[in-house]
Protein backbone atom coordinates (compact mmCIF):
# COMPACT_ATOMS: atom_id res chain seq x y z
CA UNK A 1 0.00 0.00 0.00
CA UNK A 2 1.43 3.34 -0.80
CA UNK A 3 1.71 6.19 1.55
CA UNK A 4 0.90 9.39 0.69
CA UNK A 5 3.16 12.40 1.71
CA UNK A 6 2.43 15.92 1.49
CA UNK A 7 5.03 18.44 0.37
CA UNK A 8 4.76 22.09 1.24
CA UNK A 9 6.45 25.19 -0.31
CA UNK A 10 9.87 25.20 -2.01
CA UNK A 11 9.56 21.50 -1.70
CA UNK A 12 6.15 20.89 -4.11
CA UNK A 13 8.46 23.12 -6.39
CA UNK A 14 10.71 20.28 -6.64
CA UNK A 15 8.58 17.22 -6.96
CA UNK A 16 5.94 19.08 -8.80
CA UNK A 17 2.90 18.61 -7.12
CA UNK A 18 1.69 19.07 -3.11
CA UNK A 19 1.29 15.48 -2.78
CA UNK A 20 3.47 12.13 -3.82
CA UNK A 21 2.83 8.58 -3.25
CA UNK A 22 5.66 6.37 -1.60
CA UNK A 23 5.88 2.57 -1.90
CA UNK A 24 7.54 -0.05 0.87
CA UNK A 25 8.38 2.10 3.35
CA UNK A 26 8.18 1.25 7.42
CA UNK A 27 9.22 4.53 9.01
CA UNK A 28 10.48 8.08 8.57
CA UNK A 29 13.64 7.91 7.71
CA UNK A 30 13.08 5.14 5.03
CA UNK A 31 10.22 7.23 3.72
CA UNK A 32 12.87 10.17 3.27
CA UNK A 33 15.60 8.36 1.88
CA UNK A 34 13.02 6.92 -0.57
CA UNK A 35 11.92 10.75 -1.75
CA UNK A 36 15.66 12.07 -1.43
CA UNK A 37 16.49 9.00 -4.30
CA UNK A 38 13.64 10.41 -6.09
CA UNK A 39 13.97 13.82 -5.57
CA UNK A 40 17.92 14.54 -5.45
CA UNK A 41 17.14 18.56 -5.28
CA UNK A 42 15.49 17.54 -1.99
CA UNK A 43 18.99 17.44 -0.26
CA UNK A 44 19.40 20.65 -0.68
CA UNK A 45 17.05 21.73 1.42
CA UNK A 46 16.11 22.11 5.12
CA UNK A 47 13.02 20.48 5.95
CA UNK A 48 11.06 18.72 9.38
CA UNK A 49 8.65 15.64 9.05
CA UNK A 50 6.00 15.69 10.36
CA UNK A 51 3.79 12.64 11.61
CA UNK A 52 -0.05 12.83 12.06
CA UNK A 53 0.51 17.04 12.58
CA UNK A 54 2.94 16.73 14.92
CA UNK A 55 6.83 17.94 14.22
CA UNK A 56 8.94 14.14 15.00
CA UNK A 57 12.67 14.94 15.83
CA UNK A 58 13.55 11.28 15.64
CA UNK A 59 12.77 8.10 13.22
CA UNK A 60 9.24 7.25 13.61
CA UNK A 61 7.06 4.18 12.65
CA UNK A 62 4.80 4.52 9.80
CA UNK A 63 1.52 2.97 9.05
CA UNK A 64 -0.99 3.15 5.80
CA UNK A 65 -3.09 5.85 7.81
CA UNK A 66 0.14 8.16 9.10
CA UNK A 67 -0.36 11.26 7.64
CA UNK A 68 2.85 12.62 6.63
CA UNK A 69 4.25 15.82 5.45
CA UNK A 70 7.23 17.60 4.46
CA UNK A 71 7.67 21.58 5.98
CA UNK A 72 10.32 23.59 5.16
CA UNK A 73 11.08 26.40 7.43
CA UNK A 74 8.19 28.62 8.37
CA UNK A 75 7.76 31.86 6.75
CA UNK A 76 3.97 33.06 7.88
CA UNK A 77 3.22 36.58 9.34
CA UNK B 1 -13.56 33.65 27.43
CA UNK B 2 -13.55 33.34 24.42
CA UNK B 3 -11.20 29.82 23.15
CA UNK B 4 -13.36 27.55 20.93
CA UNK B 5 -11.42 26.66 17.63
CA UNK B 6 -11.57 28.79 14.70
CA UNK B 7 -10.74 29.26 11.38
CA UNK B 8 -7.89 31.60 11.40
CA UNK B 9 -7.51 31.89 7.45
CA UNK B 10 -8.75 34.05 5.36
CA UNK B 11 -8.63 34.75 1.98
CA UNK B 12 -6.56 37.70 0.24
CA UNK B 13 -5.34 40.69 2.64
CA UNK B 14 -6.59 41.75 5.65
CA UNK B 15 -8.56 45.14 5.05
CA UNK B 16 -8.13 48.01 7.32
CA UNK B 17 -11.56 48.61 7.78
CA UNK B 18 -11.74 44.78 9.53
CA UNK B 19 -9.56 45.88 11.65
CA UNK B 20 -11.70 48.51 13.03
CA UNK B 21 -14.79 46.76 12.73
CA UNK B 22 -13.05 44.05 15.06
CA UNK B 23 -12.36 46.79 17.61
CA UNK B 24 -15.70 48.71 17.35
CA UNK B 25 -17.16 45.03 18.34
CA UNK B 26 -15.50 45.11 22.05
CA UNK B 27 -17.31 48.02 23.04
CA UNK B 28 -20.00 45.35 24.58
CA UNK B 29 -17.53 44.24 26.86
CA UNK B 30 -17.12 46.57 29.10
CA UNK B 31 -14.55 44.72 31.74
CA UNK B 32 -11.78 44.86 29.04
CA UNK B 33 -9.35 47.85 29.90
CA UNK B 34 -6.57 46.83 27.37
CA UNK B 35 -6.10 45.92 23.80
CA UNK B 36 -3.50 45.00 21.97
CA UNK B 37 -3.24 44.82 18.23
CA UNK B 38 -0.15 43.60 15.78
CA UNK B 39 -0.75 44.09 11.89
CA UNK B 40 2.12 42.36 9.50
CA UNK B 41 2.68 44.09 6.77
CA UNK B 42 3.93 43.22 3.45
CA UNK B 43 7.45 45.06 3.10
CA UNK B 44 9.34 45.72 -0.16
CA UNK B 45 12.54 44.06 0.57
CA UNK B 46 14.98 43.88 -2.82
CA UNK B 47 16.58 40.23 -3.20
CA UNK B 48 19.53 40.02 -5.75
CA UNK B 49 18.68 43.59 -7.05
CA UNK B 50 14.77 42.41 -7.22
CA UNK B 51 11.79 44.49 -5.78
CA UNK B 52 9.60 42.36 -3.94
CA UNK B 53 5.59 42.83 -4.86
CA UNK B 54 3.61 40.73 -3.28
CA UNK B 55 3.47 37.60 -1.13
CA UNK B 56 1.52 34.31 -1.92
CA UNK B 57 0.92 32.55 1.44
CA UNK B 58 0.17 28.67 1.48
CA UNK B 59 -0.69 26.93 4.51
CA UNK B 60 -1.03 22.76 5.83
CA UNK B 61 -4.10 24.24 6.77
CA UNK B 62 -4.93 20.75 9.05
CA UNK B 63 -1.83 21.18 11.21
CA UNK B 64 -2.08 24.84 11.54
CA UNK B 65 -5.79 24.82 12.74
CA UNK B 66 -3.92 22.22 15.21
CA UNK B 67 -1.04 24.37 16.71
CA UNK B 68 -3.16 27.40 16.51
CA UNK B 69 -5.51 25.62 19.13
CA UNK B 70 -2.52 24.83 21.26
CA UNK B 71 -0.92 28.32 20.89
CA UNK B 72 -4.05 29.62 22.16
CA UNK B 73 -5.05 27.24 24.98
CA UNK B 74 -1.37 28.29 25.88
CA UNK B 75 -1.75 32.01 26.40
CA UNK B 76 -4.97 31.35 27.94
CA UNK B 77 -3.38 29.31 30.57
CA UNK B 78 -0.34 32.26 31.25
CA UNK B 79 -2.24 35.14 30.79
CA UNK B 80 -5.33 36.80 31.93
CA UNK B 81 -7.05 37.64 28.95
CA UNK B 82 -10.76 38.76 27.98
CA UNK B 83 -10.31 37.22 24.48
CA UNK B 84 -8.02 37.12 21.64
CA UNK B 85 -8.59 37.08 17.56
CA UNK B 86 -6.21 35.85 15.22
CA UNK B 87 -6.31 36.31 11.30
CA UNK B 88 -3.55 35.18 8.85
CA UNK B 89 -4.19 35.81 5.33
CA UNK B 90 -3.49 32.81 2.39
CA UNK B 91 -3.42 33.76 -1.22
CA UNK B 92 -1.75 36.80 -2.84
CA UNK B 93 -1.38 40.04 -0.22
CA UNK B 94 0.36 42.86 -1.79
CA UNK B 95 3.33 45.42 -0.84
CA UNK B 96 1.48 47.73 1.96
CA UNK B 97 -1.33 45.33 2.71
CA UNK B 98 -1.97 43.47 6.03
CA UNK B 99 -1.11 39.56 6.25
CA UNK B 100 -1.73 39.18 9.80
CA UNK B 101 -3.61 40.61 12.47
CA UNK B 102 -3.48 40.00 16.09
CA UNK B 103 -5.83 40.99 18.58
CA UNK B 104 -5.60 40.36 22.47
CA UNK B 105 -7.37 42.20 25.21
CA UNK B 106 -7.63 42.28 29.21
CA UNK B 107 -8.54 44.39 32.42
CA UNK B 108 -5.18 45.64 32.40
CA UNK B 109 -2.43 46.75 29.76
CA UNK B 110 0.24 44.09 31.07
CA UNK B 111 -1.34 40.68 29.85
CA UNK B 112 -2.77 42.33 26.54
CA UNK B 113 0.70 43.24 25.25
CA UNK B 114 2.60 40.64 26.59
CA UNK B 115 0.10 38.01 25.06
CA UNK B 116 -0.51 39.85 22.02
CA UNK B 117 3.88 39.73 21.59
CA UNK B 118 4.34 36.17 22.64
CA UNK B 119 1.33 34.89 20.12
CA UNK B 120 3.05 36.96 17.37
CA UNK B 121 7.01 35.18 18.05
CA UNK B 122 4.72 31.60 18.16
CA UNK B 123 3.02 31.95 14.84
CA UNK B 124 6.07 32.92 13.20
CA UNK B 125 8.04 30.28 14.61
CA UNK B 126 5.19 27.25 14.67
CA UNK B 127 2.18 28.11 12.83
CA UNK B 128 2.90 26.17 8.78
CA UNK B 129 2.77 28.47 6.74
CA UNK B 130 4.82 29.42 4.14
CA UNK B 131 5.40 32.87 1.81
CA UNK B 132 6.31 33.01 -1.55
CA UNK B 133 7.96 36.70 -2.10
CA UNK B 134 6.96 37.47 -6.03
CA UNK B 135 8.82 39.84 -7.82
CA UNK B 136 7.91 42.41 -10.33
CA UNK B 137 8.26 40.08 -12.88
CA UNK B 138 6.93 37.09 -11.27
CA UNK B 139 9.97 35.01 -10.39
CA UNK B 140 9.69 34.44 -7.05
CA UNK B 141 11.55 33.30 -3.38
CA UNK B 142 10.59 31.59 -0.87
CA UNK B 143 10.45 33.80 2.38
CA UNK B 144 11.75 32.01 5.76
CA UNK B 145 11.72 33.54 8.76
CA UNK B 146 14.03 34.85 11.32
Amino acid sequence: MPLTVSLFGQLSDITGSNIIEVENVIDTNSLINNIKERFPLIKDNKFAVAVDKKIIRENTLLTEQSLVALLPPFSGG
Amino acid sequence: MEKKPKNIFISGPVPAAFVGDSIQKHSTKTDIGAHSIFLGQVRDDVIEDKKVMAIDYTTYEEMASETMNEIREAIFQKYQLTCMHVYHSLGRVKVGEISLFVFTSSKHRKAAIQACEETVERIKGELPVWGKEVFEDETYHWKENS
